[in-house]
């Protein structure tokens, strides 16, 4: 069976009829939008930080085949052990292997998208291995065996009164704590032996450094450092598009990432890993996994400049109103819509539709991805695949064909004029219900501005010239 | 054939003018339209609307079916190729036939075309360069709604998003207009939600982001929403209407055309 | 050798873009250039990070004892303080984990950001100890710190010879519980700098 393309529409009515969480979300994610606009606006040089390391970030990609085996090699000379992953299931098979030869029954792990990717937790939990995310809202939605909504924020569609009820599930706490400290405190407590009796621990990556082997991980709370740490055996996931060339460059980035994401200036950890830490081992699980397939598309590799941090989400009016969960993948959001198809076309064809292409995710990019150029060129693409619903593409051959015959068009127009009491059933045909579901229809006029215009217009001219 | 270009620096000179008229505008909003017509004959120009115009080919372009666009551009194409500019009220029509018409075969007469083609807008400031509607008067608290069209694809007024300098096109013109004040909504360019189909395929979205545009309008004591984009305006209407926010609207060029009410 | 390395090399070969139209822009140095101990502390505050208060007399200690008066276990990184336990003596990251306060000297500091650079040089090989520890004072000399984040990484040799480098910019933070700002989520509970000359 054919898979079904993700209902984004309807998961997002259901979202938006929970009126809380909904208005939460909404006003937190617009608050983080504002912080990041207070931040560009401190900094005179924003426009040219955004246009260097999009350079720097297509340069890279232009070149990586040679950035990564530079990087690779210096890595080796640190020390690291470095891997290489086409896909998920190959990703998961390396990590599998290298726990199972240190025996290692326990993994800590800080936020990865790239895990998320690969399905990880659910390959690695079946064959014994227990995976314990440790950022706070990743552990939140680990609990409540959800998706993470947002890349940044993994947990911003929750309440109070979710992470309560979720910790008194799995951690026999208060039920009806309302207090977000007493909450968090409550995950710290939970997760110190965790981390401190783990065999091994997993981060991902933000950057990659070709020039000296390194790679740069930023976090908040200090769970990154501490998988990483702790356990004597480090595993860094992280996709092959991470690269830049040289240190140098990542004054660029790591000045926009944070400030992009929430609106602070750096994340409170800006980790620079360049080798094990004595006594420990390292290893680098380089992941692939679709993006050398999509450096090949013309239209839509500069969506690998993507550094994660999720300002075009927070800018997004329509992610904000409909949820991270409502994308069904594991990619939401503006990013999420134009990389996800590359994942699976027909599962995800739903998704460059799912937005009004405002515009507003291409400007705040601090890496300048064309994000909704590409929404459009999706659209088209999907469209040539045959991917859109038959209905959609019924009613737009129809339209088309109707727009080229001016005597066809004008007697549709007419046929609704006076009595206007839809919109024009030849543009929306059967669609058109859904309009009046929360909104008032347009009001019916007397008079069209075509035969206003040959009224008022056309006879005078006529009159005009036969008095001429 | 005197080309919109040269006309620039050219002020007070008299064009002809092919009059784009949106379906939707045709159907439901003509005040917009012999609004838009009737402006453009005050300030002198010359202005036909050529009766067998249909459609610009968005609707088709923008649902990913760009070949169903291909008649209907060509019928613009046909329709409008002997003007020295084409003008329309409506920032999404413009933006696709400026940034996206490639249905067709690109012809030095599609090119002209696409050239020539103005938002009303951007046509009174940047091309006719006026200085003032001494006609105008709208003693009013106006929100101005500037659609993502206009804002972000025909850049018509500067974009919270990139901290540039404040600039706005439409404000300019309508700050020539007397009595008129301005409301300063919460999100000033937020979009509204319409989205060309998205308003049926997303309903539920688009009528929430549309009852929250007309909510933060009306809570910074709009009376009116005054757009350059007659489909924003519809679909807020409609959510304005569901919700009972009392707000009413009015195409900008109403309002420069000496609209009082 | 794996032959997806192959593999993925050969893709990413055939499918790049033209090298010669993406060249690399010159290294950068942007921005404000002031690294002065004022834009420092500024920066350190925003973050949620603060300054070991100073009273007359106050020598690390005393300032320490003042600051953090129910702390058991005060672990010592530098020569120049005592605590109750110097951190080579810690060996694990479980033992690491029973300490209060951590006093340890960053190398440099980075007035944009309010951030201090530690790596195993100054964590004596205990990486962990800096995020076990649940608090946390930094010295650092105003003659150490640089401007901003292009400065740091063009000029800091350590970027390029640490194995483990870590910029801290206040403590521990999390905003994941319904957008409210805790500080002291997983690592450490508070961040304060001890100025030196």
């Amino acid at each position: 069976m054919k898979v079904k393309p993700v209902n984004h529409a309807k998961a997002a009515e259901a979202f938006i009829e929970d009126t809380a969480h909904m208005d939460f979300h909404d006003e937190r994610l617009w608050d983080l939008r504002q912080k990041r606009d207070q931040q560009m606006h401190i900094l005179p040089e924003w426009q040219e930080l955004r246009a260097r390391a999009s350079a720097i970030k297509e340069h890279t990609l232009a070149n990586l085949p040679e950035y990564l085996e530079q990087f690779e090699a210096n890595a080796k000379k640190n020390g690291i052990h470095v891997h290489w992953a086409a896909d998920g299931a190959e990703h998961n098979r390396i990590v599998g292997e290298i726990l199972e030869k240190h025996g290692a029954k326990s993994l800590i792990k800080s936020k990865s998208m790239v895990t998320e990717e690969c399905c990880m937790r659910e390959y690695l939990e079946p064959r014994g291995v227990v995976v314990t995310e440790t950022d706070l809202g990743e552990r939140i939605q680990q609990l409540d065996d959800q998706m993470p909504s947002h890349i940044v924020v993994p947990a911003v569609h929750k309440l109070i009164p979710d992470v309560a009820k979720i910790f008194a599930k799995h951690y026999h706490t208060d039920p009806n704590d309302d207090d977000a400290q007493s909450l968090a405190w409550q995950q710290r407590l939970a997760a110190r032996p965790v981390i401190l009796s783990a065999d091994a621990g997993m981060t991902g990556g933000n950057f990659v450094v070709a020039e000296t082997g390194s790679f740069v991980v930023c976090t908040n709370e200090g769970n990154a450092d501490l998988s990483a740490t702790v356990p004597g055996l480090h595993i860094a996931t992280i996709g092959i598009e991470r690269l830049v060339p040289r240190m140098a460059d990542m004054g660029v980035f790591i000045r926009m990432l944070s400030r992009s994401a929430l609106g602070s200036p750096i994340t409170q950890y800006t980790t620079h890993f360049r080798g094990p830490q004595k006594g420990s081992e390292m290893h680098v699980v380089l992941v692939d996994n679709g993006r050398s397939h999509r450096l090949g598309m013309e239209e839509f590799w500069t969506s690998l400049k993507c550094i994660r941090c999720g300002a075009c989400m927070n800018t997004c009016p329509v992610y904000r109103r409909s949820g991270g969960l409502s994308y069904g993948a594991v990619y939401s959001g503006p990013i999420g819509a134009i990389i996800d198809p590359t994942f699976n076309e027909r599962k995800y064809s739903t998704l460059p539709f799912a937005s009004t292409m405002n515009g507003s995710c291409t400007n705040v990019c601090p890496v300048k991805i064309n994000i909704h150029d590409q929404l459009y060129k999706w659209r088209r693409v999907l469209a040539e695949h045959h991917e859109l619903p038959f209905v959609k593409r019924e009613v737009m051959y129809m339209a088309g064909k109707l727009m080229g015959q001016p005597s066809l068009y004008r007697a549709a127009i007419n046929s609704t004029e006076v009595a206007l009491s839809t919109m024009p059933r030849f543009v929306l045909y059967n669609w058109l219900n859904p309009w009046g579901k929360h909104r008032e229809l347009p009001h019916p006029v007397k008079q069209t501005f075509h035969s206003w215009y040959k009224q008022n217009r056309l006879k005078t001219k006529k009159k005009e010239g036969e008095g001429a | 054939m005197q080309r919109a270009e040269e006309a620039r620096s050219l002020p007070g000179v008299r064009m002809k003018i092919g009059l784009f008229i949106p379906c939707y505008i045709d159907a439901f909003y003509p005040n917009a339209g012999i609004a838009t017509l009737e402006l453009l004959e005050k300030l002198g120009q010359d202005v036909e609307y050529p009766m067998n115009q249909t459609c610009c080919g968005q609707p088709m372009a923008n649902s990913g079916c760009n070949k169903d666009a291909a008649p209907a551009e060509a019928l613009f194409v046909k329709n409008f190729a002997k003007y020295d500019a084409i003008v329309m009220p409506s920032g999404s029509c413009t933006h696709h036939v400026r940034d996206n018409f490639d249905a067709i075969e690109q012809t030095d007469e599609v090119r002209h075309v696409r050239e020539n083609t103005f938002e009303l807008v951007e046509f009174l400031h940047d091309v006719l360069k006026v200085q003032d509607f001494p006609w105008a008067e709208f003693p009013h608290k106006v929100g101005l709604h500037n659609s993502c069209g206009t804002l972000r694809a025909l850049r018509t007024a500067s974009m919270s998003e990139l901290g540039e300098p404040f600039f706005s096109k439409p404000m300019d013109l309508l700050n020539k207009v007397k009595g008129i004040s301005f409301a300063t909504p919460k999100r000033p360019d937020e979009c509204c939600g319409f989205g060309g189909t998205f308003s049926v395929t997303e309903e539920a979205v688009s009528a929430k982001m549309g009852t929250d545009k007309v909510r933060d309008h009306h809570q910074a004591g709009a009376e009116y929403i005054v757009s350059a984009d007659t489909s924003c305006m519809m679909h807020q209407q409609g959510c304005a209407e569901r919700a009972g926010v009392p707000i009413r609207f009015i195409h900008i060029a109403e309002i420069l055309n000496g609209a009082r009410e | 050798m794996s032959t997806s390395r192959d593999a993925i090399l050969t893709r990413l070969r055939d499918n790049r873009p033209d090298p010669k139209a993406h060249p690399l822009p010159p290294v950068a140095r942007l921005g404000d250039m002031d690294n002065g101990q004022a834009r420092f502390e500024n920066s350190l505050q925003i973050l949620g990070g603060q300054v070991l208060e100073r009273q007359e007399g106050d020598t690390l200690a005393t300032a320490i004892a003042r600051r953090f008066p129910d702390s058991k276990v005060i672990c010592s990184a530098v020569p120049d303080f005592e605590g109750t336990i110097r951190i080579e003596d810690l060996g694990t990251p479980q033992q690491a984990a029973s300490v209060d306060v951590l006093v340890v000297r960053s190398p440099f500091g980075i007035a944009e950001m309010g951030s201090i650079y530690l790596s195993e040089a100054q964590l004596h090989d205990l990486n962990s100890a800096a995020h076990l520890t649940q608090h946390i004072v930094v010295i650092l000399s105003p003659k150490n710190l640089t401007a901003n984040m292009h400065t740091a990484y063009m000029d800091r040799p350590e970027f390029h010879t640490a194995n483990y480098g870590v910029l801290m910019s206040g403590p521990s933070a999390t905003a994941d519980i319904q957008g409210v700002l805790i500080r002291g989520a997983q690592g450490v509970r508070t961040l304060s700098i001890w100025w030196e000359d």
